[in-house]
């Protein structure tokens, strides 16, 4: 009786271009919008994760190693999986659903997500969500 | 011996209880609207199955986890489940909303 699907909750998107990528979600609309009259959510996810990092790397190498490449999606319930993790990187001021209206806007997202990931990946927190799920 | 006396016994309340809720409650039977009770958060208690597929049994349990929703693992296949239920289909999992006038959900929780 606890809601689940909340911000900040790590999910892993089951359908779509995306499967089988880890993403956390920014806002939650339960009861649908007009355009989607379903349960659905704002979710920023990671589209290519980063490489393993070893000690022998350069620093050149490393930071070429820990990029990350994010999108943004809205998608429904029914093709997300929650997860008991939670990711708490601040984004939701920058992610908002008009971001998706076009593509330079999305791009501009993608790119600040991009950023919070990294960092947050570099601080090496939140192991779970940077690693890519095996299937 | 003993062990197969008790089940017995609680398995009939179980059935008991479960067609209280057909009359007086509130539910869903069927996997899909299973999760969505719980993505929700508008269910109480999961009944399962036995004979439901171990991959579909593990995600409805990661959810009622994540919820902090009690599931019960019925002592009958869905057959029996749905005939419990005073349906002529089969039933392989089902979420109670509402219990109504039953006990269900206060006597249950307790055996996994």
């Amino acid at each position: 009786m606890v809601k689940i699907l909340k911000p900040n909750k790590a999910v892993i998107v089951l359908q779509g271009r995306y499967a089988g990528r880890k993403a956390v979600i920014v806002k939650s609309f339960d009861d649908g919008t007009r355009d989607r009259p379903y349960g659905h959510c704002l979710v920023a996810g990671i589209k290519k994760y980063p490489s393993k990092v070893i000690r022998k790397d350069s620093a050149k190498k490393t930071a070429k190693k820990s990029r990350v490449k994010c999108f943004v999606k809205l998608v429904n319930y029914q093709h997300l999986m929650p997860t008991r993790y939670t990711l708490d990187v601040d984004l939701k001021d920058t992610v908002t659903v008009d971001a998706l209206q076009t593509k330079d806007k999305k791009v501009a997202t993608c790119k600040t997500i991009k950023q919070r990931m990294e960092e947050r990946f570099k601080t090496g927190k939140s192991r779970w969500f940077f690693t890519k799920l095996r299937f | 011996m003993v062990a197969a006396k008790k089940t017995k016994k609680t398995h009939e309340s179980i059935n008991n209880r479960l067609a209280l809720v057909m009359k007086s409650g509130k539910y869903t039977l069927g996997y899909k609207t299973v999760l969505k009770s719980l993505r929700s958060s508008k269910g109480k208690l999961i009944i399962i199955a036995n004979n439901c597929p171990p991959l579909r049994k593990s995600e409805i349990e990661y959810y009622a986890m994540l919820c902090k929703v009690g599931v019960h693992h019925y002592n009958g296949n869905n057959v029996d489940l749905g005939t419990a239920c005073g349906k002529y289909f089969r039933v392989c999992c089902l979420s109670i909303i509402d219990p109504g006038d039953s006990d269900i959900i206060k006597s249950m929780p307790g055996d996994h």
